[in-house]
């Protein structure tokens, strides 16, 4: 048997035995027979999270005149070793697990990955800046911390025009889609990094249930509400309408806030530069909140994502708008018990929308509220130039598709990408599954929100604003507007430095 | 005391009770290790009752890994941890090992020589051990990347050494204590230098102290974090500290870590078990015996 | 003995060789960090500029008027005291029932110890797992007994998230204390309890007039130690809730922690890491001193 079809025969084989249509027995027989033994048993290591792409494993490498590109342009840094902190994230999950490899194995450039928390990778970022300690090369950055560290990074597009060697052929700035560069990298005139992922609420909904009560995907505020209402009052506490990311003290809580607040046309801060979240309009979001709380379960308290999406994940919870990146995850049959009962929406409409002309610090009010970060490269790195050739691979539009289709259909940063067959091809329920990308697309381009940029945000949303509000929830303030007040004022005294 | 034997039966029966509730955690962890996500997330909660399966530990260990290509689960995480096990045994054992060499000697000086100012520098001893740890890491992050030891094992083994040595020392001085003093005097008057007592004579007859000390001075490496949390990168990192990376962005792998964090608990145990008669003298630093 | 044997002892005798790299290392170790974060409390670092300003006073004078510090501190009194006591009564407690040779007793005391060789961070997760307001054992149990509630979440509500942080503080460590009494009361004379018999004592009073006044050193060495490290917890805490919910579980050490690695005030967490570290060393040293702890 050629080598080609007995991948592609192997491939096959592993997808009827990671579906359950054959026994472990006959997928050894199988596999032993095909002379892969070794292959075989490894493949069942973890047969439950066994992604089964549509194209056989061999078609997901990257593209031959990538590799040629950088054997050739690595040579002098050959040796070097690379460190990113970055958060566990889809695209740096499939980049530290698989791809990697073949960046290593063409340059001869080691590449370390850490994968923590996000609230862990802000620490080590903040500290590394703040010391020049160059301990990292390259950044992983959050669209919330872009401001305080724009200083200290490279701006890319003066990368590939200075260095016009390690330049990359095709790697296309312009790709990148134009909102996502706003929202995540811009500050002031400069780029921090290029867009790296893109995690951005839309609505995820469990069609089975909606189905059963007659109900449609929420496309106003008021129709989430009266949803999430009808079904926690039916199938509760067994079931609840919607979810929510409420962790005190959590970057999570603050994005959940975003959406209503948004939603109701209000915004984090005026065209002055004050913080407006204690207005009519913010008080109306709080108001909405919540209702809307009480059709969540109990324990949104105490989580950030991770829990939300368990939540949904476990059949808890009927709906949530919350990071696309989780679809793929709820469509895994050995995972979850919500396997191709979701579907996608765009965010429900606002209320109101302030334009940024009415906001302050570039502040994009949208319901659709978008986490992403950019990847770039440290000024204090002792090895740039190594970092930068990583970068370039790490982001272009062959290494994305890759990530999209590998490592489970997370939302490219480039419009090409979406459009790329492997892509595509992935499109079905499944795990691993890229369905909901026409969902992501349009949110990006329609309805995302993104929050203000300024460089007291890191510490404002991971700490001020979600440790005020996780105590406005657990009942330490009189009223909703108390807190916010109380709010306001730290926010002022946090903005006075 | 004489019970009667309604009271002894009772009072084994609340014996194991009370332990039993204390084991419970740990059972209960353990099997978790052993569970697949399904049987992990139900309400009730299954306690007795799961599937169990090695593939945690598969994931943790990468004993699949070395057979064949790392399968990357949508969403998910690389949870190969072993080489962290190794890191935990090797900081661990050298900074044990430094602790022990230093604390020896000095717990011999204290034990058996007289000095000025000896009681006061034992109490200056016991002090260290009330430090903050917070305390001293900020200053420590400092000086590390002055010294470049930040994300170095040299730079936590000496850390955790010297974390160690109040314990140790102070511990030792009790174990040399119980030798009695005479055996040094007539050698000495014999000729002998105080070194060549203390390497011949008195260190093989405190074995048993010195297995103990080191014991303990392992473990407390073993769990420390904060430490380990502020001044490593991407080296290296121990046991305790990488179990936050098993919270991805999509949930928290409870099953690996809790396979992780078994593996790390039968061994210490073990060790422990090895050292029960001296674990008391070690708890209190040698100021209680067994 | 000739002059030279005396002087030999008397060279060979000095102390200094064997203390001196304990010494060098403690200095390092306590000295330096303490000399340095007294320089840092007056210190402070501006984002804007990257750099250590000099600005005085102005720590510790912020530090006094700010609400999180105070909280923090009464967060951290609230659980030393309440963990010391559960710890030393609960230790008590079963030491006394354990103290027996009954079957399996043995084995039992070696179970116990357990709880002491899992890091704590581990054992945070593990009751992390175990109060999950959907999934939780505990949470289980406790709303099958009409303790709780299934609607607050332990560790989410403000008035019962710091009990759920002792739980594991206490379920980890009154083994520690078990094991200390244990060893405390085998060393017990039986004279004065063959005596109490005789007189017909009855079991409380013998553990109130005999048992306790003999372990009070004991105690005593038990309760410095573990108050010491109680007073320290940052490892819980930072696993478990990072100090929520809102301020709730904002322990003195986790909050110097947060001032100096999240918030980038360096001068800050060096100046509250100060003052935890004289009120450790004030309360040791009076504990010490009044009953008369020795080494």
């Amino acid at each position: 048997m050629k080598d080609n079809d007995r991948k592609r025969y192997l491939a096959s084989v592993t997808d009827r035995f990671a579906k359950g249509q054959m026994g472990r027995r006959q997928f050894l027989k199988a596999s032993a027979a095909l002379g892969l033994a070794g292959l075989g048993t490894s493949m069942i290591g973890r047969p439950s999270g066994l992604f089964t792409p549509a194209y056989a494993q061999d078609a997901l490498t990257p593209s031959p005149e990538v590799i040629a590109w950088l054997k050739d342009v690595a040579k002098p840094f050959a040796g070097t070793t690379l460190k990113l902190a970055t958060e566990a994230t889809p695209p740096s999950n499939a980049l530290n697990s698989q791809l990697k490899g073949f960046f290593e194995e063409a340059t001869g450039i080691k590449v370390e990955i850490e994968i923590l928390p996000l609230e862990q990778v802000l620490q080590k970022l903040t500290l590394d800046v703040a010391s020049s300690l160059g301990s990292y090369d390259l950044y992983y950055i959050d669209q919330s911390w872009a401001a305080s560290v724009s200083q200290d990074v490279f701006d890319p597009r003066e990368q590939y025009a200075a260095n016009a060697a390690l330049a990359m052929p095709n790697y296309n700035l312009d790709d990148f889609l134009p909102a996502l560069v706003d929202g995540i990298c811009v500050y002031e005139d400069r780029w921090v990094g290029v867009p790296y992922d893109i995690p951005v609420f839309i609505m995820i909904y469990r069609k089975d249930i909606y189905d059963q009560f007659g109900l449609k995907a929420p496309a106003t505020l008021a129709e989430l509400l009266s949803n999430s209402e009808i079904i926690t009052k039916e199938m509760g506490p067994t079931v609840y309408g919607t979810t929510g990311q409420m962790k005190s003290g959590h970057y999570s809580l603050e994005c959940d806030w975003t959406a209503w607040l948004w939603g109701h046309g209000g915004s984090v801060f005026g065209p002055d530069g004050k913080f407006t979240g204690n207005d009519d309009r913010g008080l109306e979001a709080m108001a909405y909140w919540d209702k809307l709380k009480a059709t969540m379960p109990p324990g949104v308290d105490g989580w950030t994502w991770d829990g939300q999406g368990q939540s949904v994940a476990q059949g808890v919870a009927a709906s949530m708008l919350s990071w696309g990146e989780f679809f793929p995850y709820f469509d895994d049959p050995t995972q979850t018990k919500v396997s191709g009962l979701c579907e996608v929406a765009v965010p429900p409409a606002a209320n109101l929308l302030r334009t940024s002309a009415e906001t302050g610090y570039g502040e994009i009010p949208g319901v659709g509220h978008q986490g992403g970060s950019s990847l770039a490269v440290s000024k204090y790195s002792k090895a740039p130039d190594a970092a930068w050739i990583f970068m370039q691979w790490a982001t272009c539009a062959d290494t994305q598709a890759l990530i999209t289709s590998l490592g489970g259909g997370t939302g490219p940063t480039r419009a090409s990408v979406y459009e790329d067959p492997r892509v595509l091809a992935n499109a079905r329920v499944g795990a691993g599954t890229t369905r909901h990308l026409n969902v992501v697309r349009e949110t990006i381009a329609n309805h995302m929100g993104s929050e203000p940029d300024l460089p007291e945000w890191a510490q404002l949303s991971s700490d001020t604003i979600p440790v005020g509000l996780g105590k406005y929830f657990a009942g330490g303030y009189g009223s909703a507007k108390e807190a916010l007040d109380d709010i306001a004022g730290q926010v002022g005294k946090v903005m006075e430095g | 005391m004489h019970q009667s034997r309604p009271t002894r039966v009772l009072r084994t029966l609340a014996g194991w009770m009370v332990v039993g509730i204390f084991f419970f955690p740990i059972y209960f962890w353990t099997s978790v290790a052993f569970r697949n996500a399904k049987d992990i997330f139900n309400w009730p909660p299954k306690i007795f009752v799961f599937e169990p399966n090695l593939h945690n530990f598969e994931e943790v260990f990468g004993i699949s890994l070395a057979l064949g290509p790392q399968v990357v689960n949508p969403g998910g995480g690389n949870f190969y941890m072993a080489p962290r096990l190794l890191d935990s045994i090797i900081i661990a054992t050298f900074s044990t090992l430094l602790a022990i060499v230093v604390a020896t000697a000095a717990a011999y000086c204290l034990s058996r020589m007289q000095f000025r100012g000896r009681h006061h520098f034992v109490n200056w001893v016991l002090s260290t051990r009330m430090m903050p740890p917070v305390a001293v890491a900020i200053p420590m992050f400092f000086i590390f990347k002055q010294f470049t030891l930040l994300d170095t094992y040299t730079g936590i083994i000496l850390i955790h050494a010297i974390m160690n040595l109040p314990l140790a020392v102070l511990l030792m001085k009790s174990f040399f204590d119980d030798i009695p003093a005479e055996i040094d005097e007539s050698a000495l008057i014999d000729g002998a230098s105080r070194w060549t007592i203390f390497r011949r004579i008195v260190l093989p007859m405190a074995k048993g102290g010195i297995a103990a000390s080191a014991v303990l001075c392992f473990i407390f490496s073993w769990t420390e974090f904060l430490f380990v949390l502020t001044l490593t990168q991407t080296s290296l990192k121990t046991v305790p500290v990488v179990s936050s990376t098993f919270v991805t962005s999509i949930g928290t792998a409870w099953g690996n870590m809790a396979a992780l964090g078994a593996a790390a608990i039968i061994p210490a145990f073990i060790v422990v078990l090895l050292v029960q008669r001296h674990l008391v003298r070690g708890l209190t630093m040698g100021s209680l015996k067994q | 003995m000739s002059v030279a044997q005396v002087k030999r002892i008397a060279i060979s005798d000095s102390p200094v060789p064997w203390l001196a790299p304990l010494v060098a290392l403690l200095v390092v170790f306590t000295v330096y960090p303490l000399l340095y974060n007294i320089w840092l409390s007056f210190h402070e670092f501006v984002p804007k500029r990257r750099a250590l300003e000099f600005v005085g006073f102005e720590n510790w004078v912020q530090l006094w008027g700010d609400t999180r510090f105070w909280s923090s501190m009464g967060v951290t009194f609230v659980y030393f005291f309440v963990a010391l006591f559960f710890q030393v009564t609960l230790g008590m407690g079963i030491a006394l029932l354990l103290d027996a040779e009954l079957p399996g007793f043995g084995v039992l005391r070696a179970v116990l110890s357990m709880t002491l060789v899992i890091p704590p961070a581990i054992a945070g997760m593990m009751f992390l797992l175990m109060q999950d307001p959907q999934f939780g054992v505990l949470t289980y149990f406790l709303s099958q007994l009409g303790i709780l509630d299934q609607t607050s979440p332990i560790l989410s509500t403000s008035s019962t998230a710091l009990a759920g942080v002792l739980v594991v503080e206490i379920w980890q460590w009154t083994p520690f204390m078990v094991l200390i009494f244990m060893a405390g009361l085998r060393a017990l004379p039986p004279e004065p309890y063959e005596a109490a018999m005789i007189d017909g004592a009855s079991a409380y009073q013998v553990f109130r007039r005999l048992t306790l006044p003999m372990m009070s050193k004991v105690i005593a060495v038990a309760i410095l130690l573990r108050g010491i490290d109680l007073f320290r917890v940052f490892d819980y805490v930072f696993v478990m809730t990072s100090g929520g919910p809102g301020t709730a579980t904002y322990s003195m050490s986790y909050y110097a922690w947060q001032q100096t690695f999240t918030a980038t005030n360096w001068g800050y967490g060096a100046t509250i890491s100060l003052v935890s570290l004289l009120i450790v060393i004030v309360m040791a040293n009076v504990f010490i001193s009044v009953f008369k702890v020795r080494w």
